[in-house]
Parts: C-alpha cells; structure tokens; sequence
C-alpha cells in the first residue's frame, strides 16, 4: 500500500515540534543570544597549503572592542579534533593544508568589529605545493600532507580468485564511476552561543548529533572535566552527516572562556562552505564478469576517495563503501581494494549515506551494463543474481535474517512504472518517446530505469554503538522520557511521541520529551547511521514491562485495587475493560466499591474520574461514581491521574535502559549486521538539445520492517530523494586547486520545487521475517541513495548513452538536431 | 585590507515603518539590512539567514503584502512600510490557515526553511488564490528547502488552497 496521509489514518499526527516551526516561535541554537554577548568569529587560510611562518595578532589586539584573539598559543588541551582521530587542529600551527583551517578566533563586541580585527591579523606564510587529487597525492614524489604519508586508510576484502574467475566469463564489463564532491547545505549554517557560567561550567548551544561526543572533544580541548561542559544540540536547522563533526565549538568554547563573556558564532554561508564537510568524491573502478547464463562470476572494485586535509570519519567511510560495492549480489568471486587519500581540497566526511552512494552509484550501473552484456532485461539481471534470504552479508559475516532484497524486487516488479516499462520493451517501438508520451518534442525522450540498494544500518562490528534511554514519573505528574538523541528534522520527537502513543497507552499532553542536553539525557549514542528510530523503539521495549508494573503497583497500592485491575492510559490510570470478565477468577477480595475510590481520590490533588468524554467511550457514568461498582464494570474509566500518582508515590518511578546495537559476530571492523533494502524507479525526460533531464515520475519499494511514523517516513524518503536528485543533476562542489569555485547557493544549486516536481509513490514494505525482533529499521539514509543510479538508467533507456559520471553533464546528452 | 574610511558606518537616521501591526522607530544606519534589523534589533527569530544573497529565501518577509528577501532590502527601504514577518501571521486564538496547513501536511522537517516558505505562500495566496502548478513553482522557486524535497510542501500549499476555496 502506498504511504500517505489518507492510508496512514489516526496515525498521521502533527509533529509535536510543528507549531514552534510553522510559527518561527521555535529559536534554534544559533537564534539565541545572551546579554553582554560577544561576536566570535575565525580567521582561515587563504591557502590550500603553505607554512605558517609568523602569526601577528597584535594589532588585531589593540583595536577598542576586541575582547580575545587566540592563536594556537591559546589552546589549553588538545590541539587537535577529530571524531575518529584527532588530526585536526583547532589552530594551526606552522602549516595550513586546506582553505578552511583555521588560524586565529576573534571575539569583539560586533560583527563589524570582529571582521575588522580578523584583517588586521597578519599571517606570514611560504606557499607549498597543492596536492589537487588522490593520484597527484599518490604519485611517486608527492608532497607529504602528514607524518606518515598521505593516505589515511586502505582497506580490502577478497573471497576467491577473480583473475582465475575472469578467464572463464563470456562477459566482462569494465567501467570507471566518478562521483562529485556533494555538500549538506542544512539551511541553518554552523553556529551557536558559548556561555561560561557563574560556577565555571561552559554551557554550548550548538547544534550537533551527538552531544556527548561534543562534550568529550571539548573537553580535549579546553582541558576541562567533561562534567564541566553543558552540550544543548537540539534543535537543528538540517545537519545530514554534516554537523556530527565538529565545526566552530572548538572556537566558541575557547573564546567564551578567555573572556568570560558569552560568545556567538554563525557562519555566513560562504565561511559555512569552506570550512564545512562534503561528501566524499570517489573513483571507482569495477570489472565484473560474467557467465553465459548471467550469473557474476567475479568483480572486482578499486576505490579511491578524495578525504581532503584530515582524517574525521575517513576511514569509515570507506569502510562503508567497501561493504557496499558488494550490494544484495552473489558473487563467484570478489575482490575490492579501497584507499582514503589526504588532499589540499575541501573536507570530506560523514554524509547521509555514508559511501554508501558512490558505491551504489558504481554498482548499479555494473549491473546495467552486465545486462545489456548478456541481451537480459536489467531487473531480471538483478533478480538472476540477488542474495539469498538466509545469506550472510557481503564481507561474509552473519547478518539478521532478512527477505527484503526479494520483497524490494518484487515490489518494483509490480509497479505501474516497471510495468510500463515492460510494456515499452515488448512493443519494441523505434522511438520511446512516442510509446511512453504520446506526441511529443522529437528531441525530449523519455525512459524508465531502475536500481537496487542494500544499506547497512548501525556503526558496525568493532564500534561502540551504545543504545538506551530513561522513562520517569516527574514529580509535576509528567511522564518524562529521556533520549540522548537529537532532532535534526527527521522527525525523532514525532516518532518518540507516537512510540510512546502506542506502546504504552499515554497521550500526548501527558508526555515530556527530554533530548538534547548532556546534563539530563543519558549518553545513548549518536544519531547517525539510521540508528536512531531502532535504538528508541528497542529502548521502550525494555522500559515498558518494568516502568508499567512499577505504575501499576503504585497506583495499585494507593487505590487499594489489585494490579490486574488496572492499565496505563491518556491522563493517568484507568481501570481496566477485563475487570468485569474476570472477576468469576478472582473472587470478593478484588471488589472495591467506587466510592472508596472516589474517597480516596478525594484528598489527591489532580485525581480526575470526570472530563473523559474524549477517549470515545461516552462515558457520563462517573458522575454516578458512589453507585457503581467498579468491578463490576466493563467501562473503562481514570482512577488517578499521573500528577497525583507522581505527588502519593513514596519514591520515585524511574526504568533506565542501556544496550548495543545488533552487531554481527564477526572480525571485520564497520561489518553491518541489520540491511535495509530499497527499489528505485524512475521515469526521465531528456531534452537531446539542452542535454537536461527531469525526473517525471519516481517509483520507491523500501523494506524497512514498520513505519513507525508515517509522515517522518515519507518525509525521510521525499526529501532523501530529491538530494539523490541534486547528486545526479546538478550538485558538485568543484574545487581548483584546492579552491572552491563555488561560495554560495547561486552556484551551487540544490534542487528547487521546479526541479523537484513529478510523482512520487513510496511504498513501505513492513514485513519482518517471522521471530526478528531488532524492530523497525532506520530509513534516514536510504532514500538518498537509489535515484541517481535509477536515472542513469532512465537516461540509457532514453537514449542509449550510459554515463559514468555524476552529476550528469548535459554536453554528453546534448545531440546536434537533424532537420529532416 | 580595507582603508580605514571604508570603515566608517553610514549614518544613522530615523525610520518608521510598521512591523506586523506595530509602529516602529529605529535610528540605524541607511544601509543596515532589514535582516539583521529583525533578527537583531527587533529580536523576532522566526526570520532566518542562510545565504545572503537572495537565493534561498529564509528570509523572506512581507513588505506592504509583497514578498522580499529581508537578506536585500536596506533599512531606507522600509522607511513607511508595512513589514510582516512569520511572527505576524498567526491570531492569538489560532494559526493561519497556511500555517496550519503546512502543520497538518507535514510540510516541514528541520523548520529551518519553513517560515520564509509560509511568507511565500501567503503572499502567492493573496495575489492567486488558486495557482496552477506553474504558478506554485514559480513563486516557491526562491525558496529552498533541502529536508522535504517539497513533497510535502506542495500537499501543504495544495490543502491551503482547497481551504480557501471552502471558506466564504
Ligand atoms: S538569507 Fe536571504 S535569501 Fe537566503
Ligand atoms: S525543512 Fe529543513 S530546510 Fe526545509
């Protein structure tokens, strides 16, 4: 069934964070300020790489309303950042090997001020040889960007021998994918409000996904215990990948704490885009074979990422595309090679997707070029050559059990897009743009492609993944649920909320979602890798039995009514509709009259047994409580509500739980052990005189396990998509020699509604197998990722060109026009 | 490096104009930008800034009804307007009607883009009460939201319309 707002009934809600938004109520981190605030800002490097020989703040210094500038002098901890390693430096100190290193922080008491003091601040450098790509950094002779040489990762997986394999295929299908340096562009820019506190703490407002993550490089940083610093990071204006990392808090930390006065910093877009991560560009060579029948007999992967200056995630990126230039494929024989290499370009790092995309990219055209090798149609290419349900994953580890590459594959197969598809290849008309448009522009053609994704869930064997969270009775009556995961847009407190709805029975106005500050929330891990949803889902599996039966027996002690007797409902604790039905069981001892109820109700503040009209019952009985019997009654009614349990209960009510993401059995670092699968249909349009395509029509099959919240999932799908839109047409951070040739979003163009427009079907698939209980999947990532391979194969259908590059250069599409 | 009289800020004068209903005096330089005059001055947030240029549309306002990128427009340009932004939408006792229909679509995630959307579709509203597609495109264009991929944008604006069509 296709996913939206008429199919999702009652469970289609308003998010709970939607007011602040539709009304610009909500202040994000960066809209706040605080008196006597101070205006921070960062000198960068107008070089791609040189030495630093001299740094001259002194006149910077001396300019009346300069509060602090800081050199790396000034940095009391670690010079150094980096979630995975800490190769970053906050402040450089003789060498600058990207345009958006930092050099000097400033904090004055305006903007106009700060920009002027950053000009006075003079930086003697000595230029050194731009390292512009992964093969000149590879190159025999090639300047050194670190210690110890210029790659920071390089990873493989082989099973079998491909050469041997090779010999024997009646295909062979060589090609090589490039991939463009695509950047997040969250609308909010990096920013935020570093406060120092009366009692020494540092309070950050910064937006990030994992606050404690924050807390602890911070604390690297300034040298200050971790309890010391106060990490506030939600909400936030867009994030991707984008801001796990971190980006100015290093500076407004620093600066807040020199001079004791809260410090703002926001970037302004262009500083945003220099100094910001990108999705890694990757070059990616596969040669697959074949047999005559069309089953893989060997492929074989190189992998070659532009990572830029410094480590971040890295390495795990590429672990990550390793695993997925594999995909939902049997393979006679396997062998991939990937290397992450340092650069004087921009940035690159986590990016929804994770090197998932590239991969993806890579793979889903081998595919299409293996089937129009061997004469097959490509799905049936696909089907051919898919995984098992029971397989393990593809580095051979144990993975959960899982059908969804076959459930994705026969959704697509049944949708009117693929069907119309079929129909075009069966008609075998001469020219596709008749069949499938009726008359139309001799130069726009159109066509129907498809593509096949498998996405790792979770950080994988060998990374700590910890899960959990906390539910409480708050002593004002609220039933407090606390996640140390962040909303980044996705929908997190929408879905907790909903969760919540349904699992325990509460309502909405009995609920306080608490995320988003290392001070209350317990460390639950990041919000990446499309974990979130999963770890929150499992966290109130654990929580209910316990924290209900603690309610329960609270409640129960307080009405003087067996547990049984009772259930969590909206607004407190009702009695339960089997009292009547079982009472044969339980005998006398289980009747309580009403009215020793109401009486005892009576001296509780807030106990309300009228006022339940709207839970559809109609219930007018309670006015007649004294008469009734409750036992005796099969309708339901509240008996007490949260607030005068929360004020009787002798001791406070609280479940914590804490746990690790499935993780697989296996030695091989970032090995995945939960899949999500998806199927991507797409119908293209080409203009052959423009060389422009736009997407008409978009088909997509997820197999996730259930919709936890139906507007985050199709929201999540909607909008990863039209990302994947931007990565296939026209989104590429270019660099030249080690700068961008792009600053702004007048270049850089991510799609408008225009570009964006056509249908799109997404369809759930929300079937687990029988006995899986890791619960549903995190879908963040996976939309993002399909529909640009989906339409490089629109495009051949279109007009027989397969492209390997992205985003797709209209000057490959663009034909002469033939009069005749 | 900038010349010491590049430095100098404009003058300051006095402009009156009005922001969502109120009367407001503010001595400021002629060239401050109406953005910072409202996120900073004025303290209303709701208005957001992204790029600055005039590309995304975060920071669209109404001036006199019309759609503006308050990221353009300098503060001598206000002088005798009547200035909206997202905070003068909603009444008291309820949203307006795009407001609740972008909540009761979804047509949002991060919110980041949302009230400079809402500013959009509002004055499109006013000026086309019943767009065709082209039309909704072409007024939405400089508004950019990378979380949504404006499906739900579109059903928001599309329920917005249907609304109006139903109220007398
Ligand atoms: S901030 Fe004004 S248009 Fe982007
Ligand atoms: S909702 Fe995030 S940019 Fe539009």
């Amino acid at each position: 069934m296709l996913l939206n707002r008429q199919s999702s009934g009652e469970r289609w809600r308003a998010r709970p964070d939607g007011p602040g938004k539709v009304t610009g109520a909500l202040a994000y981190l960066t809209d706040r300020t605080a008196p006597d605030m101070l205006i921070g800002r960062v000198l960068r490097s107008p070089h791609p790489h040189a030495a630093i020989l001299a740094i001259h703040a002194e006149k910077a210094r001396a300019l009346p309303g300069v509060h602090a500038v800081l050199t790396y002098r000034d940095v009391p901890g670690l010079n150094g950042y980096g979630i995975a390693v800490q190769d970053q430096p906050v402040l450089c100190v003789d060498r600058v090997r990207y345009v958006g290193d930092a050099v000097a922080a400033v904090a004055a008491d305006t903007d106009a001020i700060a920009d002027q003091a950053l000009s006075l601040i003079e930086v003697e450098y000595r230029l050194l040889p731009i390292v512009e790509s992964p093969a000149a950094a590879l190159a025999d002779g090639a300047p050194l960007l670190h210690g110890d040489g210029n790659i920071l990762h390089r990873t493989d997986y082989k099973r079998g021998d491909v050469d041997v394999a090779f010999a024997s295929c009646t295909h062979i299908v060589e090609e090589v994918y490039d991939s463009p340096r695509q950047m997040h562009t969250y609308m909010e820019t990096e920013g935020g409000l570093f406060v120092p506190e009366k009692d020494g703490r540092l309070t950050v407002h910064s937006p990030t996904q994992h606050g404690f993550m924050d807390r602890l490089q911070l604390s690297r940083i300034t040298g200050m215990p971790e309890e010391r610093i106060r990490i506030l990071s939600s909400p936030i204006g867009g994030s991707f990948g984008g801001k796990d990392e971190l980006n100015v808090q290093p500076y407004g930390a620093l600066l807040a704490l020199k001079t004791n006065r809260p410090v703002k910093i926001h970037n302004s877009r262009k500083e945003s885009v220099r100094a910001g991560l990108k999705r890694h560009p990757m070059v990616i060579a596969m040669k697959t074979g074949i047999d005559a029948n069309g089953a893989i007999l060997a492929h074989q992967v190189k992998i070659t990422a532009d990572t830029g200056p410094y480590a971040t995630l890295g390495a795990e990126v590429l672990n990550f595309a390793t695993e997925h230039a594999l995909g939902p494929y049997r393979y006679g024989s396997v062998e991939v090679d990937s290397v992450s290499v340092y650069t004087n370009n921009g940035m690159s790092g986590e990016f929804r997707g994770f090197g998932g995309n590239q991969a993806i990219f890579a793979l889903e055209g081998q595919m299409d070029r293996l089937a129009d090798a061997c004469g097959m149609d490509p799905w049936d290419f696909r089907l051919r050559n898919m995984r098992e349900s029971d397989a393990p994953g593809p580095f051979g580890q144990p993975i959960a059990p899982t059908n969804g590459a076959k459930q994705a594959w026969d959704a697509l197969e049944a949708s009117s897009l693929w069907q119309e598809r079929r129909q075009n290849e069966s008609a075998a008309t001469v020219l596709r743009s008749e069949s499938s448009g009726g008359m139309k522009a001799p130069w726009l053609k159109t066509g129907i492609g498809a593509a096949f994704i498998m996405h790792g869930s979770g950080l994988g064997v060998g990374i700590p993944d910890p899960g959990g969270g906390r539910i409480k009775l708050a002593p004002d009556g609220k039933i407090e649920v606390q996640f140390g995961y962040e909303e980044c847009g996705q929908g997190l407190l929408a879905s907790l909320e909903l969760m919540l709805i349904e699992q325990f029975g509460f309502a909405p106005e009995d609920l306080r979602l608490v995320i988003g500050d290392t001070d209350v929330v317990p460390n639950s891990g990041s919000t990446t890798a499309s974990r979130a949803t999963t770890m929150m889902w499992k966290s109130l599996q654990r929580l209910r039995p316990g924290f209900q039966k603690e309610l329960l027996a609270a409640a129960a002690a307080l009405l003087g009514l067996p547990e049984e007797l009772l259930r969590l409902g909206r607004g407190g604790i009702w009695n339960s509709r089997a009292i009547g039905e079982n009472r044969g069981n339980r005998g006398r001892e289980a009747d309580v009259e009403y009215a020793d109820l109401a009486a005892a109700a009576g001296d509780m503040a807030g106990i309300d047994i009228s006022g339940i009209a709207d839970t559809g019952s109609g219930n007018a009985a309670c006015k007649h409580g004294a008469d009734v019997d409750v036992t005796e009654d099969t309708e339901e009614r509240l008996l007490l509500t949260y607030r005068a349990l929360a004020g009787k209960t002798p001791r406070p009510i609280v479940a914590e739980t804490s746990f690790a993401f499935p993780a697989s059995p296996f030695p091989r670092t970032g090995a995945h052990y939960l899949y999500t699968f998806a199927a991507v249909a797409v119908k293209a349009e080409v203009n052959t005189l423009t060389g422009r395509v736009r997407v008409l029509e978009q088909y997509h099959a997820v197999a996730a396990g259930p919709v936890v919240n139906p507007q985050g999932y199709l929201g999540q799908i909607e909008g990863g998509s039209i990302m994947a839109l931007g990565y296939a047409l026209t989104e590429e951070a270019l660099m030249q020699q080690g700068q961008y040739a792009t600053s702004n979003l007048d270049t850089y163009l991510i799609p408008t509604i225009a570009d964006a427009a056509g249908e799109m079907a997404i369809e759930p698939i929300e079937e687990l197998p029988e006995g899986d209980n890791y619960g549903p999947r995190g879908i963040g990532e996976i939309g993002s990722v399909g529909l640009a391979p989906a339409i490089l194969a629109a495009v051949h259908d279109a007009t027989g060109k397969r492209l390997n590059r992205l985003p797709i250069d209209p000057l490959q599409l663009a034909e002469r026009p033939a009069f005749t | 490096m900038k010349k010491q009289s590049d430095l100098q800020p404009a003058p300051s004068s006095v402009f009156h104009c009005t922001v969502n209903g109120e009367d407001v005096q503010l001595r400021l330089p002629a060239d401050k930008r109406l953005l910072a005059i409202i996120r900073e001055d004025m303290e209303l947030t709701g208005t957001k800034r992204s790029c600055e240029i005039g590309r995304c549309g975060a920071c669209m306002v109404l001036i006199d009804g019309k759609p503006v990128n308050a990221c353009l427009t300098m503060a001598y340009q206000c002088s005798g307007k009547a200035i909206t932004t997202i905070e003068g939408l909603a009444r008291p006792e309820s949203l307006h009607p795009v407001q609740q229909a972008f909540l009761d679509e979804g047509g949002y995630q991060c919110g980041y883009c949302t009230p400079g959307m809402i500013i959009s579709v509002t004055a499109l509203l006013e000026d086309i009460p019943n767009p065709s597609e082209g039309e909704i495109e072409e007024a939405l264009s400089g508004n950019l939201c990378r979380c949504t991929g404006y499906g739900g944008i579109v059903r928001a604006v599309k329920r917005a319309i249907d609304q109006r069509r139903e109220r007398p």
